[in-house]
């Protein structure tokens, strides 16, 4: 068992133990993502505020294969002030057939009502071909501040690299969401559609 | 002597009267929330929003908590709905603006701060402040 194997094992072990004594039960999360890599459909479900747990089918256009993951998203460290709040968490994928295919990395966020910012770093180990990473950047604002149960709106700015395809894109996103529903889009001369819908139930 | 005593019958009953509001809790008047509690902390809540709150309740406590974290429709949602799962709820809403859930309680339950605090820590934000209103 490789190093990194062992390490996301601890990471589970711990970060599960120290989730369990909250009792928060969560709502369940669908997902669909779709940018010149990917497209993917991920099921999460949150037992606590603190981690999530979820199948992801991923089709990979760059190998043109489909993988199916079993997912794991921990809230690493959260700060709450009266005006904003900033996160960071820890992610991780297994492939269900295949152990020795993997993901890990971590991604952050602070966010005002006004104001956002977020990265995000993983890294991929493959079964086939090479292994890679991804990271991005983002910066929004909302253009006006809306009550709870109004449709919300973000204008952004992405920059996002993929080591596999060597590329490198910044472009502009919107973001709207009301009550459980949102549904983010961007463009790129490089890297085309990146887009993102999501649903809470 | 006289000046004293005249002096007292005439500030009697404005210190009653003064009391009297004083024991009162706080409420709205013609479309108007008082401002300040009675512990003299600003309730930050306007006065069309409670009313539109407290419209068509009635025989109900309300709790008024400060929470910190909550900056996104989704975080407030989840608040919502920790808090919906408890029978003796009448109405939530949240004022995103300033930070505030307001809930509606039927008369018999007995708020408890550290109960609110723990269904808000449950939901990954945290409570700063408590006000309840007994309508």
């Amino acid at each position: 068992m490789g190093m990194y194997k062992i390490i996301i094992l601890v990471f589970l072990m711990v970060f599960n133990a120290d989730a369990r004594p909250i009792s928060y039960s969560g709502g369940t999360t669908i997902m669909y993502k779709s940018d010149t890599f990917n497209d993917s459909i991920y099921l999460h479900y949150s037992p606590t505020y603190k981690y999530s747990i979820g199948l992801e089918r991923v089709k990979n256009k760059f190998y043109k294969n489909t993988e199916n993951y079993f997912r794991f998203t921990y809230l690493v460290n959260r700060k709450n002030t009266d005006i904003s709040q900033r996160n960071l968490y820890f992610q991780s994928g297994v492939l269900v057939d295949d152990a020795a295919g993997f993901f890990y990395g971590m991604h952050g966020d602070w966010e005002t009502r006004r104001w956002f910012s977020g990265f995000g770093y993983k890294d991929t180990k493959n079964t086939f071909g090479q292994d890679y990473t991804d990271q991005y950047i983002q910066l929004g604002v909302a253009p006006y501040v809306g009550d709870y149960g109004d449709l919300h709106t973000w204008i952004m700015i992405k920059t996002k690299k993929n080591s596999l395809t060597n590329t490198q894109s910044t472009y502009p996103e919107l973001k709207f969401f009301k009550g459980p529903t949102l549904v983010k889009f961007g463009y790129s001369d490089k890297t085309e559609w990146d887009l993102h819908l999501m649903y809470r139930f | 002597m006289k000046k004293i005593l005249l002096t007292l019958l005439l500030a009697s009953p404005l210190a009653w009267a003064e009391q009297d509001h004083a024991n009162m809790h706080d409420h709205s008047h013609e479309g108007h929330l008082h401002d300040t509690m009675v512990d003299g902390k600003n309730l930050d809540v306007s006065a069309e929003r409670f009313d539109a709150f407290m419209n068509e309740l009635t025989n109900v406590n309300v709790a008024v908590v400060s929470v910190k974290g909550m900056v996104c429709d989704f975080c407030a949602r989840g608040i919502a709905k920790t808090f919906e799962k408890d029978k003796t709820v009448q109405k939530i809403d949240v004022d995103l603006d300033n930070g505030k859930v307001l809930i509606a309680y039927s008369k018999s339950k007995d708020i408890n701060y550290s109960e609110i605090e723990k269904k808000i820590l449950s939901n990954g934000q945290s409570m700063s402040d408590l006000q309840i209103l007994e309508i």
